[in-house]
C-alpha cells in the first residue's frame, strides 16, 4: 500500500516525555552499560539533519513528497535525540548544542567529502541511485526500531520502555516511507536492484558507525543484538530487508555483527 | 580579530532554539477561514503571488541541500533551527496554498482538489521537478565549504535573513492591498511566525559578520551570486516576473526595494554594492 504522505505530515508531532516521571531514574538509574547505549542512540537521533543532507544530494529532493517526508522527519528525530538527552540528563549527562557541535567537529574528512561522494555516485547511477538511498534509510529505520525495542526488554524500566515504545512508534511510520519509497524503485528497475544489492552488501553497516567510534559501535550491537535473543532480533531485520525486490538473500545486519565480534 | 578555525561567534547568542523547537507552530488552517476568502475570491495578482509565496516558502528542502553540505551542518545549534524551520514554513506554504485554492473555489485553478491537507508545495510548471536552488550544486559548494570552515555559518545567516526580508516586503504588499479581512487575519498569523526566523537570522547574522570580517566578506560574495528569492528556481518565469512586479514594482515598491537595499548595507561588513546587486536581483534583473 502507498504512503499516505498527507495524513503523516498531518498528524507529524514531535515525541512527547513531559508526561513521563523522569524523577524515577533519580531513584532507579541505568547501568554504565546502558546510559553508553542510549547516548549513542541520542547522537544517531541528532545527526539525523546530516544524514538529510546526502540524501539530499540525490535528484530525490526534487519530488515533492520527498521534500514533505523530510522536513517532518528530520523533525521527529531532532525529538527522539532531546527525549533521550532528557533520559542522560536524569543521570548528569549532558547532551546540549556544543557537545553535539564538538561530537560532528571530530568525524573530520570523511564528513566532509561524503556529500561529494554522494553527489558524484548520484550523478554517475541517476535516478536509480534513490533506491540506494531509500533501501538504506529502510535498513536503518528497521534496526533502530529493533534496538529500541531491544533495549526497552533488556531493561524493564517501566518509564524507559514507554519513552522508547513512543519512540519506536514514530520510527515505525518511517519505515513505511522509506520501504514504500524503496519498494517501488526497485520494483520498476533492474539496474536500481543490483545497484542497491552492491551497496547495502558492500558498504552497509549499523546505524551510526559513520559517527562513532567501533568500540561504541560493537558495544552497543553486543548490549542489544548479542545472545540468542538479540541474534533473532537482528535476523528479523535482515528478512525485512531481504524481501525487498531484488534483495533476496542479505544478511547485511548479521554480517555486521559477525565483522563486529558480536557473540551469537 | 583572528579565530581559530572551530570557534564560532564570541558573543553569546540570545535566541533561545530550544524554545523555538518546542513551541514550533504546525498546520495554520484551523486560524484560516478559508469560507470568507471562497465567498469574496481575492484579486487574480494576489492569487497569483500567494501561489508563488507557497513555492517559495515551500522550498526549505532544496536550500538545506546547499547549506548542509559545508561546516552550516556541524552547527548544532544552527541545524535544530533549521530542523524546526523547514517545519513551519511546510505549513506556511500550505496555508498559503489552501487560501488559493479556496479563492479559486473547488475544482478550480492550479492543483485545486489535487493535493491534500498536508501535501507538499506546487511547483512551477515551466520546470517541473526543477531544483528549487539555481547555480552551483552540492558538489562545488561543498568544496567551497571546505575553505570556507565556520565562516560560511554567518553568510548562510545573511542570506536567511535578507531572503525573510524579501519575502517580507511581498507580504507586506499582500497586506496593502488587501480588502478581505480573512486574508489581513492570515497574512498577519504567517508573518508572526516567520518573526522568529527574522528574529534568529537577525541575530546570528550580525553576531558573525560583527565578529568575522571572512564571514562578511563570504556573506556579500553570497548575496551577490544568490538567485534571489531562494527557491525561485522552481517558478516560471512568469511566476518571478509577477513576483517582483507584485512586491517591488510601482512607488510603493520602489519604495519597499530601496528599504530592503538600505538594511543590508546596514548590516555590519556589508556595502552599498551588494546591496544594490540584491535589489536587482528580487527586481528580475541578473545579479553580478
Amino acid at each position: 500500500m502507498a504512503f499516505d504522505i498527507d495524513r503523516y505530515t498531518a498528524t507529524s508531532v514531535g515525541v512527547r516525555w513531559d508526561d513521563l516521571d523522569l524523577e524515577d531514574f533519580r531513584a532507579h538509574p541505568l547501568p554504565e552499560r546502558s546510559l553508553r547505549t542510549l547516548r549513542y542512540m541520542a547522537d544517531v537521533e541528532y545527526h539525523t539533519v546530516c544524514y538529510t543532507r546526502d540524501l539530499l544530494t540525490t535528484p530525490s529532493h526534487r519530488e515533492p513528497d520527498v521534500s514533505a517526508f523530510m522536513t517532518m522527519w528530520n523533525r521527529e528525530e531532532f525529538w527522539h535525540g532531546e527525549a533521550l538527552a532528557a533520559v542522560l540528563a536524569m543521570h548528569d549527562i549532558t547532551v546540549d548544542y556544543d557537545v553535539l557541535r564538538a561530537s560532528r567537529l571530530k568525524l573530520g574528512w570523511k564528513d566532509r567529502l561524503d556529500p561529494i561522494k554522494q553527489s558524484v555516485l548520484g550523478s554517475l547511477v541517476g535516478a536509480d541511485f534513490v533506491a540506494v538511498h531509500m533501501s538504506w534509510g529502510a535498513a536503518n529505520e528497521w534496526s533502530a526500531i529493533t534496538a529500541y525495542q531491544r533495549m526497552a526488554e533488556l531493561e524493564e524500566h517501566p518509564v524507559l520502555a514507554e519513552l522508547l515504545r513512543r519512540i519506536a512508534k514514530q520510527e515505525a511510520r518511517h519505515v513505511a516511507f522509506y520501504t514504500s519509497q524503496a519498494r517501488e524503485r526497485l520494483a520498476a528497475s533492474t539496474k536500481a536492484q543490483k545497484v542497491t544489492r552492491f551497496a547495502l552488501s558492500r558498504f552497509w553497516a549499523p546505524v551510526g558507525s559513520s559517527i562513532n567510534s567501533t568500540d561504541d559501535v560493537r558495544h552497543v550491537m553486543t548490549h542489544l543484538m548479542s545472545g540468542t535473543e538479540g541474534r533473532r532480533a537482528a535476523r528479523k531485520v535482515d528478512e525485512s530487508i531481504s524481501g525487498m525486490p531484488g534483495l533476496e538473500g542479505l544478511t547485511i545486519v548479521q554480517d555486521a555483527l559477525e565483522e563486529l565480534g558480536v557473540p551469537a | 580579530m583572528t579565530r581559530s578555525p572551530s570557534s564560532g561567534p564570541a558573543e553569546p547568542a540570545e535566541f533561545d532554539v530550544r524554545a523555538f523547537a518546542r513551541s514550533a507552530h504546525g498546520s495554520l488552517r484551523d486560524d484560516l477561514d478559508l469560507e470568507a476568502v471562497a465567498a469574496a475570491p481575492l484579486a487574480p495578482d494576489v492569487v497569483a503571488v500567494l501561489d508563488t509565496l507557497a513555492v517559495l516558502e515551500g522550498a526549505t528542502m532544496a536550500h538545506l541541500r546547499n547549506v548542509l553540505v559545508t561546516n552550516t551542518h556541524k552547527d548544532a545549534r544552527v541545524t535544530a533551527f533549521l530542523v524546526t524551520w523547514a517545519f513551519e514554513k511546510f505549513w506556511i506554504a500550505d496555508a498559503l496554498r489552501a487560501i488559493v485554492d479556496a479563492s479559486a473555489g473547488a475544482g478550480a485553478g492550479p492543483g485545486v482538489g489535487a493535493e491534500g491537507r498536508g501535501s507538499p508545495p506546487r511547483t512551477g510548471t515551466a520546470a517541473p521537478g526543477a531544483a528549487a536552488s539555481a547555480g552551483r550544486g552540492p558538489v562545488r559548494r561543498a568544496f567551497a565549504g571546505i575553505t570556507q570552515g565556520w565562516a560560511v555559518v554567518g553568510a548562510h545567516m545573511t542570506v536567511g535573513l535578507v531572503d525573510d526580508r524579501a519575502l517580507g516586503a511581498a507580504y507586506a504588499r499582500v497586506a496593502e492591498s488587501s480588502t478581505s479581512a480573512a486574508l489581513d487575519a492570515a497574512v498577519g498569523r504567517i508573518v508572526a511566525v516567520k518573526g522568529r526566523h527574522a528574529r534568529f537570522f537577525d541575530e546570528e547574522a550580525r553576531r558573525r559578520l560583527t565578529t568575522s570580517p571572512r564571514a562578511a566578506r563570504l556573506a556579500r560574495r553570497e548575496l551577490r551570486r544568490t538567485a534571489w528569492p531562494l527557491g525561485g528556481a522552481a517558478l516560471t518565469a512568469e511566476q518571478r516576473a509577477g513576483f517582483s512586479r507584485f512586491a517591488f514594482g510601482g512607488p510603493e515598491g520602489h519604495a519597499r526595494a530601496a528599504d530592503l537595499e538600505r538594511g543590508i548595507a546596514a548590516l555590519p561588513g556589508m556595502d552599498a554594492r551588494t546591496a544594490a546587486i540584491v535589489r536587482r536581483g528580487l527586481a528580475g534583473r541578473s545579479a553580478a
